[in-house]
């Protein structure tokens, strides 16, 4: 009766497994060894059952194959990059577009954290958060203080800056930084002045 | 008349004989046994159909069954769901040829990168946009003079991350682009956010 039991389990496990192994990208076979692309496939396939986009994964693990890396090493990025994909979808909310959740991804790679991500969700509403997270990630990587460059974007987010105008906002600091300007005050000027201007066109006030 | 007596003179030693113990021989049970034996052995010529149309009693373990059920009834709703998306995936190219009108344009915009690098001998731009391929021909920048190389390239709408390659060797990140802080292959990225204009 043990063997019979046995036998229905692994035909119930096949029977959920097998509609769910789709064709895997051509592109990783063409650049993996075969034990990476195994693993590489195996994480693909966990994030499209947990509904998690898997270009970013894929594109993961091409970016380390174009730039050399070891095998294991590109296993460990792609797995990293899966939880941490995780991490931003919660916080963003089931409905996040694949472009938000790597945009929080840099986000939380340059030190944001996962409470900020939720208030800078909130604070756009229902509006896109994929380029006030990239800006923020940028003002992080220019030395802006982490807990600055998120108040920053959150009360620009919440002004209803467009997206155009955070790409404005971003080289102008950048422009700023270059000629020699502290970046804190570069990027806390630069939002004042476009908070101002949003103001004047019916955006809301900086609280 | 006179037979009346003697018939019931017959039956009352019939009765006593039935009535009375019965011996048998030790040897006797062994010797219906191997008569029984020695009879040819009885077969039942059954055919395939015959085999597939009789009846039988199956026993069944309830959680067994119940599981192969429910994994049964999974399969179809998980494969009717892909079948469907499927086939709706098929359709799509099929329509696009059989009503033109209907195609949509491809989503991406055409991007500019330039950079600065007057030693190079040879620049191209490599991201998740053309799938990190430094020998992908329409992202090979030209040399415009004065060290300054560029390309213009059509880039999906989105969120995306990319560098320079210069000389197939030294990645370098797009000084004007919002960098990405990304070490895990310990070479710098840049982002870029590309609108769908309106």
């Amino acid at each position: 009766m043990k063997v019979v039991a046995g036998r229905v389990f692994a035909i119930v496990l096949f029977l959920i497994a097998a509609p769910v192994v789709r064709a895997q990208d051509p592109r990783l076979a063409a650049r993996l060894d075969k034990p990476t692309f195994k693993a590489v496939n195996a994480i693909v396939d966990s994030a499209r059952l947990a509904r998690l986009p898997t270009a970013p994964l894929v594109d993961k693990a091409l970016e380390g194959a174009a730039k050399g890396s070891d095998g294991p090493n590109i296993v460990a990025a792609v797995h990293q990059l899966s939880i941490r994909m995780g991490s931003a979808r919660r916080q963003l909310g089931p409905g996040s577009s694949a472009d938000e959740i790597k945009a929080a991804v840099s986000a939380l790679d340059a030190g944001v954290s996962v409470h900020d991500l939720a208030l800078v969700r909130a604070a756009a509403g229902k509006r896109s958060v994929t380029m006030p997270l990239t800006v923020l990630a940028d003002l992080i990587g220019r030395q802006v203080p982490v807990a600055t460059a998120t108040n920053l974007v959150i009360q620009l987010t919440r002004s209803g800056v467009k997206d155009a105008e955070f790409a404005l906002f971003q080289r102008n600091v950048r422009a700023d930084v270059d000629r020699g300007a502290d970046p804190t005050v570069a990027a806390t000027t630069r939002a004042r002045g476009l908070v101002l201007r949003t103001a004047g066109t019916g955006g809301k006030p900086l609280h | 008349m006179r037979d009346e007596p003697e018939g019931r003179f017959v039956i009352g030693e019939v009765a006593r004989e039935l009535r009375g113990s019965v011996s048998l021989s030790a040897s006797f049970d062994d010797g219906v046994m191997a008569a029984i034996r020695a009879l040819p052995a009885h077969r039942r010529q059954r055919t395939v159909w015959s085999r597939l149309t009789t009846p039988k009693t199956v026993t069944i373990m309830p959680l067994s069954w119940g599981l192969l059920a429910a994994g049964l009834v999974l399969f179809a709703a998980l494969g009717a769901a892909h079948a469907y998306a499927d086939l709706h995936r098929a359709a799509k190219p099929i329509a696009s040829a059989l009503f033109p009108a209907v195609k949509k344009p491809v989503p991406s915009q055409r991007v500019q990168f330039v950079l600065v690098a007057p030693d190079a001998k040879k620049v191209a731009v490599v991201g998740d946009f053309n799938g990190w391929d430094r020998s992908h021909a329409g992202y090979q920048a030209q040399h415009r003079g004065g060290g300054v190389w560029s390309v213009t390239a059509p880039v999906p709408i989105g969120h995306h991350r990319y560098s320079f390659v210069v000389d197939d060797s030294v990645w370098v990140a797009d000084p004007t682009a919002p960098r990405v802080v990304d070490n895990d292959f310990g070479m710098p990225n840049s982002a870029i956010v590309v609108e769908e204009q309106k």
